[in-house]
């Protein structure tokens, strides 16, 4: 079975294999002898060639979070259909709310020219105000909300384009 | 002793108090609110009340509530660990005046010590050295005149505040009055009071911090101290003891200060007596917290000495057996916060379930939390998860332990800082103690994971993906479809036949 993931901007080709008893696991083009067993609910030991290392996994969807060794990886699992069909894989052209918060200042008007890493907008939670920076160079497309609103963990709170 | 004592907080400070109590033969009582009743300090206790709702101002911060269940329920003391109650003079007075023992100091030295510029004036009188600064809060012009004497780098602070929050650091004078402005605004959200001073910024300072102990009796000591230098938004995230940067001759001076400015307040309990050090070993007082402090652990494993329980002894009246000439460092310690958080979005709080969580063990490994498998991280509530202890022979040891102990910790479901942790106990400034409270500014590559080792991820997710599709299927006739599932069955029976 092959499986395609996203993982930043990276797209990875996963494809399962079983060779003589053995998963050999196909990561584009090169290729991973596995041995793996699932410890708990969510846990899995892997031996990748002799090397041991345990992970944890969570499904949310087409989302999958897995922790290695402190990190915490966020993939994007696209179907084959997904493929099929050519989706657009979104470019990392939107502001999002890390959290529930409230907008305190938007400091860019729809139109304004933002560079990579510029405030755009001000948010405050836990009493702590954090300025959401540009993912990306571009222009202000539009903007969702308000000041003083309050917003939910994922909202969309500006939308960018690239220039 | 104390027959029954109500822990007035939450979290890993509440579970560690209750364990202090259970070792020394205590009941406990426990207040919870509405977002909490799950919370492992709940069903840790003897005693559990409801207080009210999810906000801590409907909850843990309602004095007058906490004394009745205090009392109702037959409490001698109140413990109020750290943040919510524990620095509030009103409300020591209050447990005062209704017979209920406060385990702290008195309401007298909170209020002096908790106003910032009373602090200063009381450090001054005892000859503690102090950062210049601003003369008490100021208004907007007052703020400008100072800023422009005392130039930049400099510090906004909250009059009434702590643990980062109300604070803006100034670089450049044309941001001076935006800082000015967010640090009046946040300290009006969360003290209730905008008032704030100014003050020169220590170039590449550390954090150094005094450990106190003092008895009813006149005996006041110092547990040495704790390095605070890694911090983030000017909160501690990692701390050690004793730091691996001050000479003994220091280490001598700066307990006999931080014991120094205690008996000015006639201080009783453990509290901390917090400097701001430059990189020639010059030390200056910033403020001492009248409460336990979340990087307690670390004292204690360098010293044998069960803070927590002392606190409780003293409140009850207990002389210190110990003499300061008697008291010796053994080994080295550091601990980690581990923190729902996500140090790739400038450390942003990350609530939500925790599917799954393992915590680490080993000898010298010490795992403060209250979280498990199913806990939900609220938004109420500070996000820390874990405070993680090691201990070690020397600095070396200890940093080396505490990675491999990180490697193993696994919290499933929100983001953490534990990949962010790992790399700093691998980079070599930490390692050689080259520290100071710019560390993580200067470093953001260690902010977020290396993607280069991203293939093991990618294989999990794979079989994760392949084993959901084949549970999917099997509600019908399930019949393996492909060479993988078959294979992914077999490995599962071989599995079972080897054990």
């Amino acid at each position: 079975m092959t499986y395609t993931f996203k993982h930043n901007t990276e797209i990875y080709k996963v494809i399962l294999n079983e060779e003589k008893n053995q998963l050999i696991v196909d990561i584009d083009g090169t290729e991973y002898p596995v041995e793996f067993s699932m410890i708990d609910n969510n846990v899995y030991s892997i031996i990748i060639d002799g090397k041991s290392t345990t992970l944890a996994v969570l499904k949310k969807g087409k989302h999958i979070q897995v922790f290695h060794n402190g990190n915490l990886h966020e993939l994007e699992y696209i179907s084959e259909r997904e493929i099929l069909k050519g989706a657009a894989i979104a470019s990392g052209l939107e502001i999002t709310s890390p959290m529930p918060s409230r907008v305190v200042k938007i400091l860019k008007e729809e139109g304004d020219s933002v560079e990579l890493d510029e405030g755009v907008i001000v948010v405050e939670a836990m009493k702590m105000e954090s300025e959401l920076k540009a993912p990306s160079s571009g222009k202000i497309k539009e903007i969702r909300v308000s000041e003083g609103d309050a917003v939910e963990s994922g909202t969309i709170l500006v939308v960018l384009s690239a220039e | 002793m104390f027959k029954k004592i109500l822990i007035a907080n939450r979290g890993e400070i509440a579970v560690r108090i209750i364990r202090a109590c259970r070792d020394m033969g205590i009941n406990t009582v426990a207040i919870y609110s509405d977002a909490d009743r799950n919370s492992m300090h709940v069903t840790l206790a003897d005693e559990a009340y409801r207080i009210g709702g999810p906000k801590p101002s409907e909850s843990y911060l309602l004095k007058e509530k906490v004394i009745e269940i205090a009392k109702s329920s037959g409490a001698e003391a109140i413990h109020p660990g750290f943040g919510f109650l524990s620095e509030n003079d009103s409300f020591a007075e209050m447990c005062e005046k209704e017979g209920i023992v406060f385990i702290g100091p008195s309401a007298e030295s909170i209020r002096l010590m908790g106003d910032k510029i009373t602090a200063r004036k009381i450090a001054k009188e005892s000859d503690v050295p102090l950062v210049p600064g601003s003369e008490g809060a100021v208004t907007d012009v007052e703020a400008n005149r100072v800023a422009e004497k005392i130039g930049v780098p400099l510090m906004v602070k909250a009059s009434a505040g702590g643990g980062g929050k109300g604070m803006r650091l100034v670089k450049d004078m044309n941001e001076f009055k935006s800082a000015l402005r967010m640090a009046r605004s946040e300290a009006q959200s969360a003290f209730g009071d905008d008032s704030v001073f100014i003050e020169r910024f220590v170039e590449k300072p550390r954090h150094i911090e005094i450990q106190i102990l003092a008895d009813s009796h006149g005996n006041t000591l110092h547990l040495f101290e704790r390095e605070c230098s890694i911090q983030r938004r000017h909160q501690k995230v990692i701390e050690e003891a004793p730091s691996g940067f001050i000479s003994a001759k220091t280490r001598k001076e700066m307990g006999k200060t931080a014991v120094r400015i205690a008996k000015a307040v006639n201080y009783r309990g453990a509290g901390t007596v917090e400097f701001i050090m430059d990189q020639n070993e010059n030390f200056y007082f910033l403020e001492m917290n009248t409460r336990i402090q979340v990087e307690h652990p670390v004292t204690e494993m360098i010293t044998g000495i069960d803070i927590v329980k002392w606190m409780i002894k003293i409140a009850h009246g207990e002389k210190l057996p110990f003499k300061q000439s008697k008291l010796k460092i053994n080994g080295h310690a550091v601990q980690c916060r581990v923190y729902a958080e996500d140090p790739g979005m400038n450390f942003l709080p990350s609530p939500g379930k925790l599917e799954y969580v393992s915590a680490p063990s080993g000898p010298g490994i010490r795992d403060d939390s209250s979280i498990f498998s199913g806990y939900e991280v609220t938004s109420y509530y500070d996000p820390m998860l874990s405070k993680l202890i090691v201990w070690g022979e020397n600095r070396k040891d200890a940093v080396n332990r505490m990675a491999s102990a990180l490697r193993e910790y696994i919290v499933l479901g929100v983001k953490t800082n534990l990949g962010f942790l790992i790399r700093v106990m691998q980079n070599d400034e930490f390692r050689k103690a080259d520290i100071d409270t710019g560390f993580i500014e200067r470093h953001p590559e260690l902010l977020t994971p290396d993607t280069d080792n991203i293939e093991s991820s990618l294989i999990a997710a794979a079989i994760c993906i392949d084993n959901f599709q084949e549970k999917g299927q099997d509600t019908g006739a399930g019949k393996p479809t492909s060479n993988w599932k078959i294979l992914s069955r077999r490995l599962g029976v071989s599995r079972n036949m080897m054990i």
